[in-house]
């Protein structure tokens, strides 16, 4: 063979001892032994997918921005996030954060700490203004009815791809849920305002105090735009349906926090019944305890089917606020005069999963007994608002029928968020507002949409090797005192500094994905891998060990079979 | 510098004014102290080496074999089980003429579990082809292990300083600390020759056949009959630059002795009181002091030994079916030699047993008093 000849050794003479060597050393080159042709399995890199990113309802590339913290690349840290979510300021600060829940990091210690640095880097962008220009300019003009984080979020990504949009908003301000849902103290109005300032920097046009079906119909939005967006979420509270219920002292949940989020005070009695388990409920309670009352949530279920963010959960916990679980209002009782004085409750068990596969809560017979309270606040669930709808736009019965990129059964009408879904959250509104800009971007453009994205292998935590980590808990978000959360409105949680951001960032696995460690071009005991920009294999001298697979910290090397290699 | 510190420490120092780059170790008791010591002065950059932390003595051995290999000053400490795991890699080290240096805390192997020291640990490794030095004091491990370095280094094979377990390696004296200006004097850096790198792309202790290999073995006997005379120059050299000499062998208080006493590590100590005390009474008795094991002194044992009329052998380890391995290293010297005086073989302080100047004592008269040995083995103080 030709190749050999190139290594070919000298034999040295071996009569005397000086010839030999002092111990066993080979008299050719290693080079000479091309040691690939043992190989029956081959190493490759093949990046996976973490699994935050992939349960992220906005698609963050969360290993991605927190890989870019840690190498002081904020900048380029923000511009990443906001690829897929514009508004990180608000979901660092009010989202479920289910990418925590699945980071593989829970099986070691505790799970990064996603939603504090998503947060930093949401603030940075404010900060240092790092505001988006529209890419193009296009004609097409797109009404976007409401401005809750769906509409936001779609009218940010069509902004960016030059369309001439107006959001329509009911309100006098613009935010939406966000605005007039969701307490100060946890997303303070000015971030809001900051964040919808990029929208304002894409040329993005506002209507507000514009009430669909009142001001304006859907009708005639359909004559005058080419496409017409609809986010108007779930506005209506779902009543209570117990006797008494109608009158003074009993309010819905979400009206209550509209009204303080439009700096009314509402005037309840001193002691507050919440009712219900879910966001709005521990909201309600959290607010009534700053405005002096004294709350007590009531759920029907228990802790482990409260669907509110435990960390909320947590938080009214911390402040002193009761929960009692496993009790149903009855009835309303109030005095002659009409004013609450009571609620009757009924004590319940849990019985059969039913269809959220929670269990189900049933009552348990003659166990009816009355607590004394004076004002009620029902915040057991929102629903859609189908009057203003036109007739032909298809429904479910509750609410919009429309698919994963907001298409419904009328060309250019769509429909996104919670008016779609029911009520969700921000994170969920904010990637369905990025589907359906794709959505519309595509239709303009000609481009087939496909609904189904090119999965990659999600890794877990047994196909990590954390030989690598050590130890070490996430860092605490900062928080004001105890003592100053009871009266005030101010935000409870105070933010991560930048030496904050990269220890926690630090902590982040890589899960799947490579990050230059070094430990293959280390441990490869045959000198097979290559290390430039990026690492190769070279497969004239890998042997297929395996070693650099096992050995890699997080699961970016993947060992075939030779034989099912397509060769060249 | 004059500083109070144990023989572990002694070790540690003497590895740190070598300037060691790569400390490769597993802890045990008891010679964990020596490489905590070393991964302080490491921590605190006091000493530019690489510390790796490993899974087992096997990999400790197999790193400073890899380092040794690359031109590194490679070190390791370690006893017992730990010397005894590291066996495979000894060879190896031998084999491939590394001068990687070891220290062993002589420490009885289990079962029964025990912690405290006899030699059997050591000596178990007799055939591996790695040069021991047994020590006496904390000056003397010291001194030893800078010396080690240079004898390893020179002669490209593995050098272990042995130390009892607590007698040395826990217990405190006054040790002078040699000035490091003058310990890079005589211990300047280390240059291997052929060397594992990149750029010779050669594969080191591969297939070697029939028709090389005995070559190469022989190559090893000869490098330790060589080192016989580096050891001894090497200790010439530290003497005249440091003040002291401790010779391959020391012969105290040997002349016109009839019974010589042979010791090895700490006990040498204690014997070298009962011998002034009974050279003091005017008794004619004398005491070897055997420091080189591997390579065997051999020339020095006879010429010493030769003379007096009997000798006794103080072995604190015991080869199971034979005898104390110090006595059968002595009875192989005088063999052949006509007039020969018999060999005692008391085993004595087995597992940590004290060994106390009045045992020294009745061993000395035992010898004087019999004609010869009844039997290959003298037990003392078996409770038996």
């Amino acid at each position: 063979m030709k190749w050999l000849e190139k290594y070919k050794p000298t034999i040295p003479r071996l009569e005397k001892e000086s010839d030999y060597p002092e111990s066993a050393i080979s008299i050719a080159e290693t080079l000479l032994n091309k040691t690939g042709t043992w190989r029956i399995f081959r190493p490759i890199y093949e990046n996976k997918t973490p699994p935050c990113n992939n349960e992220c309802p906005a698609n963050e590339q969360i290993q991605k921005y927190l890989d870019l913290i840690k190498q002081n690349k904020f900048k380029e840290a923000y511009e990443t996030i906001i690829q897929d979510n514009p508004f990180p300021s608000i979901t660092g600060r009010v989202c479920y954060h289910p990418c925590e829940q699945v980071c593989n990091r829970k099986d070691y210690d505790e799970p990064l700490a996603i939603h504090c640095c998503e947060r930093f880097l949401g603030d940075f962008g404010l900060k240092t203004k790092l505001f988006s220009r529209p890419q193009e300019k296009r004609k097409e003009k797109v009404a976007i009815v409401g401005s809750g984080p769906a509409g936001m979020s779609a009218a940010y990504y069509l902004g960016l791809a030059g369309f001439q949009i107006t959001i329509y908003e009911a309100q006098p301000k613009l935010g939406g849920l966000l605005r007039y849902g969701i307490p100060s103290y946890r997303l303070p109005k000015d971030i809001l305002d900051a964040e919808l300032k990029k929208l304002s920097a894409l040329q993005i046009k506002f209507k507000t105090n514009c009430k669909i079906g009142k001001d304006i119909t859907l009708t005639q939005l359909r004559q005058e735009y080419d496409f017409v967006v609809i986010a108007t979420g779930c506005t209506k509270s779902r009543p209570l349906d117990i006797p008494n219920e109608k009158g003074k002292g009993v309010y819905s949940g979400l009206e209550f926090l509209s009204q303080i989020n439009s700096k009314k005070r509402p005037k309840l009695g001193k002691r507050v019944a919440i009712i219900g388990g879910g966001n709005t409920a521990i909201d309600a309670a959290r607010v009534s305890l700053r405005l002096g009352y004294k709350p007590i949530i009531l759920y029907r279920r228990t802790r482990a089917e409260m669907p509110a963010i435990a960390d909320e959960i947590n938080a009214a916990e911390v402040e002193g606020i009761p929960i009692e679980f496993l009790v149903a209002p009855v009835k309303v009782i109030r005095t002659k005069k009409g004013t609450v004085k009571g609620i009757e409750l009924i004590k319940m068990k849990l019985g059969e999963p039913d269809a959220s596969g929670r269990r189900r809560p049933v009552p348990i017979p003659n166990s009816n007994f009355v607590k004394k309270i004076d004002a009620i606040l029902s915040a057991i669930g929102e629903e859609v608002d189908l009057s203003i709808l036109p007739q032909d736009l298809k429904t479910t019965g509750w609410s919009i029928s429309a698919d994963n990129f907001g298409r419904t059964n009328i060309p250019n009408i769509f429909a996104i968020g919670d008016c779609v879904t029911g009520p969700k959250t921000v994170v969920e509104a904010i990637g369905a507002g990025k589907r359906v800009a794709q959505s519309i971007i595509a239709q303009v453009k000609g481009i087939e949409l496909s609904a189904t994205t090119n999965k990659k292998e999600i890794v877990t935590f047994s196909q990590l090797n954390p030989t690598y980590f050590e130890h070490k808990p996430r860092v605490s978000m900062p928080q004001i005192a105890l003592t100053q959360r009871k009266r005030s409105f101010k935000e409870v949680n105070t933010g991560y500094n930048k030496t904050m951001v990269q220890e926690e960032a630090e902590r982040c696995f890589s899960c799947g994905v490579c990050n230059k460690c070094d430990n293959c071009f280390v441990f490869c005991p045959d000198l097979s891998v290559i290390k430039n920009e990026d690492y190769e294999f070279d497969y004239d001298y890998c042997k297929g060990c395996g070693v650099c697979a096992r050995e890699c910290p997080r699961y970016a090397i993947t060992m075939i079979e030779e034989s099912k290699v397509e060769t060249e | 510098m004059r500083k109070v510190i144990t023989g572990n420490h002694a070790v540690s120092y003497g590895a740190f004014l070598s300037r060691v780059q790569v400390i490769a170790a597993y802890p045990i008791t008891p010679q964990t102290q020596v490489v905590e010591l070393l991964s302080e002065f490491c921590a605190s950059g006091k000493l530019n080496a690489k510390f790796i932390k490993v899974e087992s003595e096997h990999s400790a051995m197999s790193a400073c074999i890899a380092a040794s290999a690359t031109g590194a000053r490679a070190f390791t400490a370690t006893s017992a089980h730990g010397l005894a795991l590291m066996h495979e890699m000894l060879h190896w080290a031998a084999g491939a003429r590394l001068p990687v240096v070891l220290a062993n805390i002589n420490r009885a192997m289990g079962p029964g579990w025990s912690v405290w020291t006899d030699q059997n640990d050591s000596l178990s490794q007799r055939d591996v082809g790695c040069i021991q030095l047994y020590c006496e004091s904390n000056q003397e491990v010291l001194d030893t292990t800078i010396q080690a370095f240079k004898i390893a280094e020179t002669v490209h094979l593995p050098v272990m300083v042995v130390l009892d377990a607590f007698v040395l390696s826990h217990t405190s004296e006054a040790v002078d600390i040699p000035d490091q200006e003058l310990v890079d004097k005589f211990l300047p850096p280390f240059e291997l020759k052929t060397k594992l790198d990149l750029e010779t792309k050669k594969s080191y202790g591969g297939l070697t056949n029939p028709d090389h290999y005995y070559e190469i073995r022989y190559k090893i006997q000869k490098a330790h009959e060589r080192a016989l005379q580096v050891i001894k120059d090497v200790d010439d050299e530290f003497s005249k630059t440091f003040g002291r000499k401790y010779g391959v062998v020391e012969a105290y208080r040997c002349e016109d002795a009839k019974v010589i006493l042979v010791t090895s590590g700490t006990i040498t100590g204690t014997a070298r009181v009962v011998i002034d005390k009974m050279r003091e009474e005017g008794r004619k008795v004398g005491l070897l002091k055997q420091k080189l094991f591997r390579p065997t002194p051999l020339e020095e044992l006879r010429t010493i030994l030769y003379k007096a009329q009997k000798i006794a052998v103080i072995d604190r380890n015991i080869s199971f079916g034979h005898s104390g391995v110090f006595a059968q290293e002595i009875k192989s010297a005088l063999y052949g030699l006509a007039g020969a005086p018999p060999v005692f073989d008391y085993i004595i302080g087995i597992g940590g047993r004290d060994v106390t100047p009045d045992d020294i004592r009745e061993i000395i008269e035992h010898t004087i008093k019999t004609e010869a040995p009844a039997e290959p083995i003298i037990w003392r103080g078996v409770r038996l």
